[in-house]
């Protein structure tokens, strides 16, 4: 601060704190008129303010000429590397391009075409017109046999319990449609009468469980005895086939013919 | 300078994680933090390193930023305000053995200053000439106390206005003026006695 004297506080009725705070607008070129009068008197005839306004408008015009300094290059990059700490070179091209407004609706559009095309350009050949044209009979065809139709698909509630209650009842209504099919009980009659064609060569369950009981550790002489003793002609021996083969005993024949 | 709302947006997308909104600041600011740290600090190492800690800082308290209490753009500058004057303090031993010859960036040649006004005139290039002025302002400028020096460079070099200079160094507006003018005055004083020094 420049040293003021009485003297100069009080010329042309300017105070030297007046024209410091109204330094900077005149400076900056705001004040006019009586205002501006006083301020250039007070400078041309106080020794200390005059050279505190010309060497504040020297160092105003020194600084003007200061120009703006460029940054390094590198700069950007190592403020972004230093902060998120990711590459973002592909991300500065997107900056610059400014990119068109896109809704969500658009973007999941353009998100699911995107990942169907290759699906799509293959299944568009027309060798598989006729695969798809039978899988679409086969489904209508199963559907109807289910019983579902169209119609019923807007009335389906998706509560919990009337999910559930559908899934039990679709579930029975299947398992009753299948057990009265006509051809299923043919089938297992069929079946119940080739078990029974088979079944006299098997063994009871009275001897398995005999034999499962003994523990006498005998060898099976006995039933070899009782074959040979019966019967003078050859005997063929037969057992059923099954899971529970191994659970049968191993029976040794012999047969011994009487030339009498 | 900056439109409100815009920013505010721009502020909101970098939160929410937009990498490209965080890009997008970076490139806006860079050149305006790097020129602040460059003129306070003086040296060109030393701003880049503000530089980038002024950005680390910025990323970190973003959130913490609120549209209403003022611009974005004197937000900024608040934090390398703040940040500069801690890295002033922190080396402020170093810089009490610096005479005023002594270079102070390695954008100036390496001269002192009183050898670079005395060179003032010498290239006849007028562009070379104005480089090499504006290299020995710079260097004056340095030596401004950094109170006097901080409301220079925001004023005159930055075009910021009383009220946002009055915010980002937390005093009031006619004390930023009072700065200013000594600040200037003081500059103007330096370069004036190196001058004639050198006559």
């Amino acid at each position: 601060m420049p040293d003021h004297t009485s003297k100069d506080q009080t010329s042309n009725g300017m105070q030297c704190n007046e024209f410091d705070a109204l330094l900077m607008d005149a400076i900056d070129g705001v004040l006019s008129g009586t205002q501006l009068h006083r301020f250039q008197v007070h400078a041309g005839s106080c020794k200390a303010c005059g050279p505190l306004l010309a060497e504040a408008e020297a160092g105003r015009d020194w600084l003007k000429g200061l120009t703006e300094v460029e940054p390094p290059a590198s700069l950007v990059t190592n403020i972004l590397a230093s902060t998120t700490g990711v590459d973002t070179q592909r991300l500065r091209a997107t900056v610059r391009t400014p990119q068109p407004r896109i809704s969500w609706l658009e973007r999941a559009q353009a998100w699911l075409f995107g990942s169907l095309e290759p699906v799509w350009a293959t299944v568009r050949q027309p060798r598989f017109a006729m695969s798809f044209g039978m899988a679409f009979f086969a489904l209508s065809v199963g559907l109807t046999v289910v019983g579902v139709k169209p119609a019923d698909l807007a009335q389906i509630s998706l509560r919990p319990a009337a999910i559930r209650h559908m899934y039990y009842s679709t579930r029975a209504q299947i398992v009753r449609r299948v057990d009265n099919v006509r051809l299923v009980y043919q089938v297992q009659a069929y079946v119940r009468e080739f078990k029974r064609n088979v079944a006299p060569a098997e063994p009871g369950p009275a001897k398995t469980k005999d034999k499962k009981n003994d523990t006498t550790q005998q060898p099976e002489q006995k039933q070899e005895r009782n074959y040979s003793q019966t019967e003078n002609h050859l005997i063929l021996a037969s057992a059923p086939l099954g899971p529970f083969l191994h659970d049968l005993p191993v029976v040794s024949v012999t047969t011994y013919r009487r030339l009498s | 300078m900056e439109d409100v709302q815009v920013v505010a947006m721009l502020v909101r997308r970098c939160i929410a994680g937009d990498a490209a909104a965080w890009e997008e600041i970076v490139h806006t600011y860079n050149r305006r933090i790097y020129n602040i740290c460059y003129r306070f600090a003086g040296s060109g190492n030393d701003a880049e390193d503000l530089t980038q800690e002024v950005f680390i800082k910025m990323y970190r308290t973003l959130p913490s930023y609120d549209h209403t209490k003022g611009a974005f753009v004197t937000w900024v500058t608040t934090i390398t305000r703040n940040l500069l004057v801690d890295h002033f303090r922190k080396t402020k031993q170093d810089r009490m053995t610096d005479s005023m010859d002594a270079t102070s960036s390695e954008h100036e040649d390496s001269q002192p200053l009183s050898e670079q006004i005395q060179d003032q005139s010498a290239p006849p290039d007028a562009r070379v000439r104005s480089r090499e002025v504006s290299e020995t302002v710079h260097a004056a400028l340095v030596k401004l106390s950094p109170e006097l020096r901080e409301a220079v460079i925001l004023r005159d070099l930055q075009d910021m206005d009383y009220k946002e200079i009055a915010q980002v160094l937390k005093v009031p507006e006619g004390t930023v003026k009072s700065r200013i003018n000594r600040g200037r005055a003081e500059l103007a004083r330096l370069l004036q006695r190196t001058y004639r020094q050198v006559m």
